[in-house]
């Protein structure tokens, strides 16, 4: 299994729903360029993996990628040909619930054409539509 | 140096968030002009032209509120969930010749000769005259190595502009990338499964209670012998 957390207060969890808009982190702020989620989902710890993967080895060492979610939702699923009942299953995978607006990667340190094209392929990896996003220059 | 740009404005009549949604569905935006001991005032402005000055690095406007000439300084923006649009402004009035605190942005330029470099502070507190505030603070990292840093108080300012951040504080650091981890490497790190707090406390207190339990049972064993 890819990333989870270290520890955790409860085993398994409820599913939950997603609601709204992001309020917090959605705006770059480590880096000099973002990927920014225009739908809300969940991100597999594999598919943050498959991400950070496909942006470092494009880079060549050349910037700094940085993940600003975490899988810390655990779901739970039934094995095949099993009957309902006997109580929750087993945990199956750990997500990030990511909100539309949330900025996912960021890269810094890296020429624009470079960490443009490096996010365009973390998109690839994701299962939600993304923007490229770069770090507002704030006037106040 | 900064421009001013003149811009319409209206008053607003008239407070709440149902009120704010309209005139941004008219497109304007809701703006509060405060500062120099007078009242404030509720205003909008029309959304293309602020954005469009702000996005050529103007923050100084020119607007008349109620028929009074004004002169504003951009103190604060909101924007929505994207980031796209300017929800909301906050304008504080001004003389030209008054001297203010601002921050400022920091850009890098260039490309450092070993390592990367990383923006730990991405904006400068100045103090300067209204119309000398500067655009961004333009840093070269050409000659930059691994291990080298910019302080705050390192940084060349513009001239008759003085820093209010910390000198100390690190605005820029060279460093090196580490090496690509692999997934299996990092599996490798990672534990099978989370830790999970509370049945570490429900053990712990079942072996308080066991404990006492079998003392219970010893005692009445030895009550049941006498």
């Amino acid at each position: 299994m890819a990333l989870m957390p270290k520890r955790v207060k409860y085993r398994k969890q409820q599913r939950g729903r997603i609601h709204g808009n992001a309020t917090r982190g959605n705006y770059v702020a480590f880096g000099e360029y973002g990927l920014q989620t225009l739908e809300q989902a969940w991100i597999s710890g594999r598919q943050i993996e498959a991400g950070r993967v496909a942006a470092t080895h494009f880079l060549h060492r050349e910037g700094k990628v940085y993940i600003r979610i975490f899988p810390n939702h655990s779901y739970t699923a039934k094995p095949l040909e099993t009957r309902m009942g006997k109580g929750k299953a087993e945990i199956e995978g750990w997500v990030a619930r990511v909100k539309p607006g949330m900025v996912m990667f960021e890269i810094g340190g890296a020429p624009e054409e470079v960490a443009k094209l490096a996010l365009s392929r973390v998109a690839h990896k994701m299962p939600v539509k993304c923007r490229l996003v770069t770090r507002r220059h704030s006037l106040a | 140096m900064q421009k001013t740009v003149t811009l319409k404005s209206e008053v607003r009549n008239g407070r709440g968030s149902k009120l704010a949604r309209k005139i941004r569905a008219s497109g304007q935006v809701p703006a509060v002009v405060y500062g120099h001991g007078k009242e404030p005032a509720s205003i909008s402005v029309d959304l293309h032209d602020f954005s469009e000055a702000l996005h050529h690095g103007n923050r100084i406007f020119e607007t008349s509120i109620g028929g009074t000439p004004e002169t504003l300084l951009v103190k604060d923006l909101q924007y929505d969930y994207l980031g796209r649009k300017v929800i909301h402004a906050d304008l504080v009035r001004v003389d030209l010749t008054e001297t203010v605190r601002v921050v400022v942005a920091v850009q890098t330029r260039g490309k450092p000769k070993t390592g990367v470099v990383d923006t730990l502070m991405a904006k400068l507190e100045v103090e300067c005259v209204v119309t000398a505030i500067p655009d961004r603070i333009t840093l070269l990292v050409r000659e930059m190595n691994i291990g080298d840093t910019v302080k705050a108080g390192q940084v060349q300012l513009p001239e008759g502009v003085t820093l209010v951040s910390d000198p100390e504080a690190l605005v820029l650091i060279c460093h090196e990338v580490a090496e690509l981890k692999t997934t299996e490497e990092i599996e490798q790190e990672m534990p099978a499964g989370p830790e999970v707090i509370t049945e570490r406390v429900r053990e712990e207190e079942g072996e308080g209670e066991s404990a006492e339990a079998a003392k219970g049972k010893e005692e009445k064993k030895e009550k049941a012998k006498d």
